[in-house]
């Protein structure tokens, strides 16, 4: 009976505690791909101490996505509606996947007193994170080109550092055929087209579209068009230098794989490159590797790189204190003065508020600074087109069968042909 | 009647203890089978459901059989999953079998520490884990500085590296390998079992009648393993035809679908092309397939036990 009694007493004690507790606290879940350090969970739950130290009525789970088996996971979360409130990652997944199959909240309202300064910083960065309609799903946070990379040692020793200009780093195509050339004579192995799989596809695409100057998609971001003349010259020049040898296909790697090669020296470029890989992998740089970002090969200079925006979207799960509460952290995150310099910093890349400045100079990411001057080269974001999902996986098998001897134009007719069916 | 009351006693008797006992037994399964019913049946119900219907991220409306007369007409299933399932299970399942026979029959004499040894040597690739035993591999076969070209070149059987997951003609065969380390381990394990539970008074009276090693083994010992041999051949069998981690750690399916297989490109069409209802309806497909391949073993096996 005392044990009862004993039990009863502390059942009044901690329920109304616990029921207080719950009415006052909203949990809502972030999902965040591996962009920069928001993959390291020190720097992460720091920033939600941070923000629980102002905020202490919101608490926020986080659970970290990887580029291999993110999407799986976010559409069979999708599927099951366990979808996460906020996830990090960019306008190709949050605007042209689940925002257009209706997944993702409209947040026009967080951009209410920010639009101006992010559209100073970029106005590509505004156009990208909203779809035909005018309708935000992301919130951007920050920004950057997608680069390659050369080995400047080996560069000198096969003598193709002429090919290059090192004040601009840009290279024109004939330049580009000419240093491959020289690599592959000096016993180098000059760069790798992978095609596995769609992991770092951005780089064979701007590779591609820029040898020649071709567009990806059309203007309106309607339709593929990689069945441009431009393109098809490119790729089979492409397909050209693969069968001389100047240049390697392999469809048992991606970019990661891509990556780990150009570091440990085993290959003289990279063309997925970009200011936070240059950070992440320098530990495991070697010694005969002096990495020298580059913007990619065009028939006249003047590359057009592509861009990536990194930022948050809200899925729509039905419940309103959850989605104000998300809005909060977002908001919070991206603009709060003390708070927005450092979620920036931890990606590595550069900031879409132009009020931010220059965040790397003088700091441990000095380096991340030099990245800036490609900045003007930042080309249509087309990642926004319909079908992208379709187009990606579509792309690394159009590469597969070119460089298995396919013919170009019919391979790309087959590849234009899927990639559009259904946009 | 005096003498019938008490069997009618006994009878109730028994009857009540029968039912006591069934009661008990489906509590005990209750458990187990809720999460059979759970976790199996009402997937494969699902599976069925969703086959009719095209079902993505933004529809979900009844198409009939549709998905199924996609399915006939679609190359990639029908020239690359389908045949690289079936050749993998062709080569990879009597393999599989007779070289676990032949180790099993090697070792299952020796002294137990030896046989124990061996056991674990054979059975280390199935308890580590696939993602380690695939990066371990696909290091071997790595085109730029794998071993497998290293020792290869040294042994001048080869003059330039091999891009063995990359190439057409090399990657499917390379999986089956790999597919092969990691099957084996169970069927040795339960081959040494059942080779060792053969009657020894048997093979010893067959010896003293002048039978040779040969006619033991067709005539005394088959036999007795067979039900072992079925069973390692249905369920190499339906591991082979559900054969996808490798594909999808190593290949993707590429180069140009070589290594495509139905599991894969269920996988990829439910998750990469977010087409359920079209990936549920080769599901469907499969299940039949493996269903029917089942049904042959059990079927052969029986007569050749008969």
């Amino acid at each position: 009976m005392k044990k009862l009694l004993a039990l009863l007493l502390c059942m009044m004690l901690i329920v109304p505690s616990a029921l207080a507790l719950a009415d006052d606290q909203v949990t809502i879940t972030l999902w965040t791909y591996p962009i920069g350090s928001w993959v390291d969970d020190t720097t992460v739950k720091g920033f939600i101490d941070s923000f629980n130290a102002v905020h202490p009525e919101i608490k926020v789970n986080v659970q970290y996505l990887d580029y291999s088996s993110g999407d799986d996971q976010v559409t069979g979360a999708i599927e099951a509606k366990t979808t996460p409130d906020i996830i990090f990652e960019g306008p190709e997944r949050l605007v042209a996947n689940w925002g257009a199959a209706g997944k993702m909240l409209d947040i026009s309202d967080l951009w209410a007193d920010t639009k101006d300064d992010i559209v100073a910083a970029s106005p590509a960065v505004e156009a990208a994170c909203k779809n035909a309609e005018g309708i935000y799903y992301e919130y951007p946070l920050c920004m950057t080109t997608h680069t390659m990379v050369i080995n400047k040692q080996y560069f000198e020793k096969a003598d193709a550092l002429q090919y290059i200009d090192e004040e601009t780093h840009t290279w024109t195509t004939e330049n580009f055929i000419k240093a491959c050339k020289a690599l592959q004579a000096a016993g180098y192995i000059p760069g790798v087209i992978y095609c596995g799989g769609q992991g770092g596809d951005q780089g064979t695409r701007a590779l591609v579209t820029n040898l020649y100057s071709g567009k990806f998609t059309n203007a309106d971001h309607t339709a593929y068009t990689m069945d441009s003349a431009e393109n098809i010259q490119a790729l089979t020049q492409l397909q050209t230098m693969v069968n001389e040898g100047s240049l390697t296909a392999d469809p048992g790697i991606v970019a990661g794989d891509e990556i780990a090669l150009f570091c440990n020296g085993t290959i003289a470029m990279g063309f997925c490159w970009n200011a936070s890989a240059a950070v992440s992998n320098k530990a495991s740089m070697q010694e005969t590797v002096t990495p020298f970002p580059m913007a990619f090969p065009s028939d006249d200079g003047v590359p057009e790189l592509q861009g990536g925006i990194w930022g948050f979207g809200l899925f729509d799960n039905g419940d309103e204190a959850r989605a104000n509460a998300a809005k909060t952290f977002v908001k919070w995150v991206c603009d709060d003065a003390n708070q927005a310099v450092p979620s920036v910093y931890a990606t590595g890349f550069f900031p879409t508020r132009a009020s931010l400045g220059d965040i790397y100079t003088g700091t441990e990411k000095e380096d991340n600074a030099a990245f800036s001057l490609f900045m003007p080269y930042l080309g249509d974001y087309y990642q926004v087109t319909g079908n992208w999902a379709v187009q990606r996986t579509e792309w690394w098998n159009l590469l597969q069968r070119i460089f298995s001897g396919g013919n170009v134009e019919a391979e790309v007719a087959t590849y234009v042909t899927n990639s559009n069916s259904g946009i | 009647m005096t003498v019938k009351a008490p069997s009618l006693a006994v009878s109730k008797a028994q009857k009540a203890q029968r039912r006591r006992e069934n009661i008990a037994g489906y509590i005990f399964m209750a458990p187990s089978l809720l999460f059979f019913l759970g976790f199996v049946i009402f997937p494969m119900g699902m599976c069925l459901v969703t086959s009719f219907f095209n079902y993505t991220m933004t529809d979900f409306s009844f198409i009939g059989f549709q998905n199924y007369a996609e399915l006939i007409h679609d190359s990639i299933f029908v020239n690359k999953a389908l045949i690289n399932t079936l050749i993998i299970v062709v080569l990879s399942v009597p393999v599989t079998c007779i070289f676990s026979l032949w180790v099993a029959s090697l070792i299952y004499k020796m002294r137990e520490v030896h046989t124990s040894f061996f056991r674990c040597v054979f059975y280390l690739p199935v308890v580590t884990g696939s993602v380690a035993v695939t990066v371990v591999w696909k290091w071997i076969f790595n085109n730029y500085y794998g071993i497998l070209n290293y020792l290869l070149k040294n042994l001048g059987l080869i003059t330039m590296n091999q891009n063995w997951l990359g190439s057409a003609n090399t990657a499917l065969g390379c999986i089956i390998m790999i597919l092969l380390t990691t099957s084996v381990g169970q069927p040795i394990v339960l081959y040494v079992s059942a080779l060792s539970n053969v009657d020894g008074s048997l093979v010893e009276a067959a010896s003293v009648d002048g039978a040779t090693n040969l006619q033991v083994f067709w005539k005394i010992k088959w036999p007795q393993i067979m039900p072992t041999t079925l069973y390692i051949l249905v369920i190499t069998t339906i591991n082979s035809f559900q054969c996808f981690a490798l594909i999808q750690l190593l290949t993707s399916g590429g180069p140009n679908n070589s290594t495509q297989t139905i599991m894969y490109y269920i996988y990829y069409n439910a998750f990469k092309l977010n087409r359920y209802g079209y990936g549920s309806a080769m599901g469907i497909i499969l299940a039949i397939i493996i269903g029917i391949f089942s049904a042959v073993q059990f079927r052969l096996a029986r007569t050749d036990n008969g």
